[in-house]
């Protein structure tokens, strides 16, 4: 037996969550190093071998596996600062990626600025050659225009090449020959090819992604290097699985060769655990609202599964690979409250970050963040934060929270009021958009909270949307790293159906899918040993649609009648109608191995049987009350808390308003009626 | 309903015609569908009134309530549950024949609560030319198959003798049919959204709720235009001709700002000509709408209660608002989009922030002809690449390649691959067009350049239908127009012709290319004003 180690990497801490051998659940913490996250990630892991009493090598050295979650590629995206990025296309089209195929978003909004593409219009550079959609080559690929290309690329100093022809999707020849000419002249440049990214037909959807995995590729690959070495250096030898934006993980080459699938993988652990708590019973409709210090990400689970989708735009790019449904706002409890243009008082968009972080950390931060208003509202015990490990400054907080309410005419406590009320108004809205705004009635739903942040804002958004139920995990700081070891294994293997035909002969069909499934198994069975399943789909539309639909073929003969059949109950059910007698055409097939990570035993927290603690003065909108104070980590299964009162554990707060009332659930939530 | 249950009521409302549009899209059969999403779907109550509309092409957002007005003229207290409706005829609920609606409506509790309203621009009508567009008519007859609504089923199915005879008028009855079960799909899934809905809350609770959305949107609306200055303005719009000899026929529009309402009145537009640029009236009062909505918050919900502060007048028998038997099926285009034009013009005047340099005039080709690689099959394929750019405006220069104001980035060119594996076409070039946008503080969005080589197995023939080979798009507010249009056909032998913006039977040899140049949008404010920064970026990006 040994350790299984999950990663979160967040924008102000990073949170490692540890399975020990005996299936015991650690969390540690330590802040984020957004210069370089694996400095982060391996004083979290030294924090984590402190906890459980062992030297940071001996940890590494008994741990299986680590599964990590970064957001290196989602802040390259949003902040715009991937790679120095160039693009050689077919002659004659090199602008299919700012084109966007003429489609504008927000249709009624005609002042809507024009987005400026990840890679500029200099730098998107022809190459003369062409197939036709039948494979056959018209013009072969030019050395001349191809080295001429290569020149500019190497006078401009690009670090990335993503390599799109017209066609690829059927014969990817030219990519690769091109692939390699840039890898000879440019050894150290990384390069994508657009038919390895997504091999499929409509160029946009797979220029755009090769576009973005160009962009964060050396960003994502040069992290991931790094933190190998460096686990390997502090004597870890297990594989490294990175957490994809569709919720599966992968390791870190596949990670790197397919860095535009990273762009989600932060907030992707979470939903994978708030997939997990309604497994265990919490629920089968929740909203995951996953508060941390500079965002706040925000998902639905509805019959107990996530959402998938394939049409994700990050910072305004299309990425065109599987993804979850996730909504980030930027704002956390790292945010800081200003004075904005306008004369009101404003939540964010900044954050303190880190470093400084809030002025109660007394490293320099001066201005107000939502931390500070909350301990000058005595919501957070200035001792205990992040169990100790961090003490807060309530004078430098409260002198920070006062500065700002002197520009209002108010003190400090109204002024800390007005922020904690403003924060929640907007966690509520960001709610509204993930549920409200897509036809969804929240109310029926259960908010899970959960990131370091939430405990103490949840209560106050469910009432805002009107949810009756909140609920908090024990492991509320670590939830996304837990759900991080409960995620599985997937490889997925597809190919476009060439041919004339559309459908080929059934001994084809049998042959195609055979070949898929031993593919996807071989490429699992190189990362995990264990057990292995497979499933099969097929995409396929009738003769003149232009999208296909993504039939499951599990337990159906591969066939063309088995094919056909399933194809037309799909499009039944999923657009009332088919049309028997007309053409079906199998555009892609898919197979698709899975394994479980072993993971260890049901949660079993560390029970801290801590002293009773003592009560504290807290303000609500109708002045201060003494609240009893709960270590929520040590409350029996079933017990009840009404409040007002706080609940903490030792890296959560949650504050409980009269009338709502909290009670322990055995299987590892505090679930809370709130009023 | 309280706070919360109304918002949800809205977006769920607005999440049924997302969602019906979706269906449309992926299950259609003709590539104006399911490539370059030429369609719209709303949701009417029973009195017609709009409820709800998808983000899809603008220039349908004020038309559709004359559908289920036709709809409910014609059978009104015979309407039964399991009917499905279907019109075109724009002396009869329609804006121009292509435009094939389906109606479909909700009942719950014994009464009718809602229509479904799905319209779906079709890539053959009948009618003298294919495609659709028939620059030589002068009468709507030549223009292809009036419908006038009619019950085409009952109990939720199709008759099939109906649906024969109506794709037998058409000439790729196959994609018809096809796209029309796509379209009564479409429906079902948002009548059956929609019986959901009444059966959760109870009719009552619904309807009374939809009220309640109708008049937020309407105290919206006029919240905002409340904030506008007074007066009254008059703006006009030159289109190049109407293919029968008339050359610069022009619309005129006076905008009349008071208090919180707003009054368009084009009745000093020319009189209606022969050619098919005459507009019918829900077209008129729809594009009237749209531009009001262009003007308006991008937030503000598009539906009935949106348009209450909108006075509309026009004409009958100016070009804007043609007399039953005119042609009109460039209208949708032109003269739509100068409807809007001549409105944003006047306009400039009041919220010169809130005007937009005009965006591209649409040019289409439709060809037909036969593939060799699908023997026997024969093909309609409508142009949709080379985009015109969109127009500057306050904020920042128009987006490029957005396409035109009727549309404003909702027509999609869709994938050159897939043109390529379906139609016997070769795309040796399309990318930005340098030069091609009208200069402004903010300069328009630019146009595009597109060689196609034809690749039929024999001769195709192809019609033009459009505007903007003379006039460019608008500049406003001090910007500069647009240079126009320029489409030719170049022969192997190199002997060039320009085309003409409404033409009917050109030949087409395998072998010819089509050169098209396309007018980028119009600029915004002043060019003097540019910042240097700007138009050095432009110089090192090839775009100026």
């Amino acid at each position: 037996m040994s350790w299984v180690i999950g990663v979160d990497v967040g924008g102000t801490f990073t949170d490692v969550v540890g399975i020990a051998p005996d299936g015991r659940e650690w969390l540690a913490k330590a802040p984020s190093t957004p210069g370089d996250q694996s400095e982060g990630v391996l004083h979290g892991l030294a924090n984590l071998a402190v906890a459980a009493g062992l030297t940071l090598g001996e940890l590494l050295g008994a741990t299986a596996r680590i599964v990590h979650g970064t957001t290196v590629a989602t802040n390259a995206l949003l902040e715009r600062r991937g790679a120095r990025t160039a693009m050689l296309t077919t002659e004659g089209h090199r602008d299919v990626i700012a084109m966007r195929e003429g489609l504008k978003p927000a249709r009624y909004d005609l002042r809507l600025p024009a987005p400026i593409p990840l890679i500029p219009r200099a730098l998107r550079l022809p190459v003369r050659e062409r197939l036709r959609p039948d494979g056959r080559v018209e013009t072969p690929l030019d050395a001349g225009s191809l080295a001429a290309a290569i020149r500019t690329l190497r006078e401009a100093e690009v670090d990335s090449v993503a390599i799109c022809f017209l066609h690829s999707w059927r014969d990817d020849r030219h990519e690769k020959l091109a692939a390699e000419a840039v890898r000879a002249f440019l050894p150290h440049a990384f390069v994508t090819c657009s038919a390895e990214v997504l091999p499929e037909i409509k160029e946009f959807e797979r220029f755009s992604t090769a576009a973005v995995n160009a962009y964060v590729g050396p960003v994502v690959a040069r992290y991931l290097t790094r933190l190998e070495a460096r686990l390997r250096e502090a004597g870890f030898g297990g594989p490294v699985f990175v957490i994809l934006s569709h919720g599966g993980v992968a390791p870190i080459s596949e990670a790197v060769r397919l860095a535009a699938a990273t762009a989600l993988s932060g907030p992707a652990g979470g939903v994978a655990a708030a997939v997990e708590l309604a497994r265990r019973g919490l629920g089968t409709e929740l909203v995951t609202f996953d508060m941390g210090g500079t965002s706040t990400d925000i998902a639905l689970v509805q019959e107990g599964a996530a959402a998938l989708g394939r049409g994700r735009e990050v910072g305004g790019e299309r990425i065109a690979l599987e993804s979850l449904d996730i909504v980030t706002l930027g704002a956390g409890g790292g945010s800081l409250a200003h004075k904005g243009a306008g004369g009101t008082l404003q939540v964010g968009p900044r954050s303190a970050g880190a470093v400084p972080g809030p002025a109660a950390y007394g490293a320099g931060g001066t201005e107000p963040a939502v931390t500070d208003a909350n301990l000058v509202l005595g919501y957070l015990d200035p001792g205990r934060f992040l169990g100790g490990a961090r003490k807060l400054d309530r004078d430098a907080a409260r002198e920070a929270v006062a500065r700002l309410g002197a520009q209002f005419g108010i003190d400090a406590e109204q002024a800390a009021l007005g922020i904690h009320a403003l924060v929640n108004a907007r966690m509520a809205d960001g709610v509204r958009v993930a549920t409200v705004r897509r036809g969804v009635d929240p109310r029926g739903s259960v908010l899970l909270a959960f990131g370091g942040a939430a405990g103490l804002h949840a209560t106050e958004v469910a009432r805002d949307l009107g949810m009756a139920r909140v609920a908090v995990p024990l492991l509320a700081a670590g939830l996304s790293a837990w759900g991080m070891l409960r995620t599985e294994l997937r490889a997925q293997v597809t190919r476009s159906v060439l041919g004339t035909e559309a459908m080929p002969e059934d001994h084809a069909i049998a042959a195609l899918f055979a070949g898929l499934e031993a593919e996807a198994r071989a490429r699992l069975s190189g990362w995990v040993e264990g057990d292995i399943a497979t499933s099969r789909g097929a995409e396929m539309r009738y003769g003149e649609q232009v999208f296909e639909i993504a039939v499951p073929l599990d337990g159906v003969e591969p066939t063309r009648d088995g094919l056909r059949a399933a194809f037309a109950a799909r499009h039944r059910a999923l657009f009332t109608y088919d049309l028997p007698g007309e053409e079906v055409v199998l555009v892609g097939a898919r197979a698709a191995a899975r394994a479980a990570l072993p993971a260890g035993a049901v949660a079993s927290l560390p029970v801290d049987t801590a002293a009773p603690l003592p009560p504290r003065r807290i303000l609500l909108a109708d002045g201060w009350v003494e609240a009893p104070v709960h270590d929520f980590s040590g409350l029996p299964d079933g017990a009840e808390v009404a409040g007002p009162a706080i609940a903490e554990s030792a890296t959560t707060t949650v504050l409980l308003r009269p009338g709502d009332v909290a009670r322990m659930d055995g299987r590892g939530w505090l679930e809370i009626a709130v009023a | 309903m309280d706070a919360v249950a109304l918002a949800v009521l809205e977006a769920r409302l607005s999440a049924i015609v997302a969602e019906m549009g979706e269906a449309l899209l992926r299950t259609a059969y003709s590539q104006i569908l399911n490539s370059s999403r030429d369609f719209s779907i709303a949701v009417t109550d029973a009195e017609a009134r709009l409820v709800a509309q998808a983000d899809h092409i603008p220039v349908h957002v004020g038309a559709m309530p004359f559908a289920a007005r036709a709809v409910l003229d014609a059978f009104g207290p015979a309407m039964q549950p399991g009917d499905i409706f279907l019109l075109n005829d724009p002396w009869h609920g329609g804006s121009h024949l292509p435009d094939l609606t389906l109606v479909l409506p909700v009942f719950a509790e014994g009464r009718a609560l809602f229509l479904c309203v799905v319209r779906a621009h079709q890539s053959d009508i009948g009618g003298a030319t294919h495609g659709g567009y028939n620059p030589g008519a002068t009468e709507i007859w030549q223009e292809g198959l009036r419908i006038p609504p009619i019950r085409l089923g009952e109990d939720g199915t199709i008759r099939p003798d109906l649906l024969a005879m109506l794709a037998l008028n058409t000439r790729i009855g196959r994609d018809f049919t096809g796209d029309l079960m796509a379209m009564l799909g479409a429906a079902r899934i948002g009548a059956q959204r929609l019986a959901a809905l009444a059966e959760k809350h109870g009719a009552g609770a619904v309807m009374a709720g939809v009220a309640q959305v109708l008049d937020l949107s309407e105290a919206h609306a006029r919240r905002i235009l409340a904030a506008w200055p007074d007066g009254t303005w008059s703006g006009e719009a030159v289109l190049d001709d109407d293919g029968h000899g008339h050359q610069d026929v022009t619309i005129r529009a006076t905008c009349t700002k008071a208090g919180d309402t707003l009054t368009v009145d084009l009745s000093a537009s020319d009189d209606q000509v022969p050619g098919f640029v005459n507009s019918s009236r829900p077209n008129m009062h729809s594009a009237v709408c749209m531009a009001f909505a262009y003007l308006l918050d991008p937030e503000v919900a598009k539906n009935d209660g949106a348009f209450r502060a909108l006075k509309v007048i026009a004409r009958e028998g100016s070009v804007v608002w043609a007399r039953e038997g005119a042609a009109v099926t460039l209208c949708t285009s032109h003269c739509s989009n100068e409807i809007v034009e001549a409105i944003i013009r006047a306009m400039q005047h009041c919220v010169p922030d809130r005007a937009m340099g005009g965006w591209g005039r649409r040019f289409r080709i439709a060809i037909t002809g036969e593939d060799a690689r699908r023997s026997g099959r024969r093909f309609v394929w409508h142009l949709f690449h080379a985009r015109p750019g969109a127009g500057g405006h306050a904020l920042g220069d128009g987006w490029n390649t957005a396409g035109e104001w009727h549309s404003a980035g909702g027509l999609k060119f869709g994938s050159v691959e897939m043109a390529e594996a379906r139609f016997p076409l070769h795309f040796r070039r399309h990318e930005f067009l340098a030069g091609s946008a009208g200069r402004g503080t903010h300069r328009g969005g630019v146009g595009a350049e597109l060689h196609l080589m034809i690749e039929s197995a024999g001769p195709a023939f192809g019609n033009t239908a459009g505007d903007g080979a003379r006039h460019g798009s608008a500049g406003i507010c001090g910007g500069e127009d647009s240079p126009p249009h320029r489409y030719e056909l170049v022969r192997p032998d190199g002997t060039r012709r320009v085309l003409r913006t409404k033409e009917t039977g050109i030949r087409l040899e395998p072998g010819d290319m089509l050169h098209v140049r396309s007018a980028g949008g119009g600029g915004w404010g002043p060019p003097d004003r540019r910042a240097p920064v700007l138009i050095a970026l432009d110089q090192v990006e090839g775009l100026a």
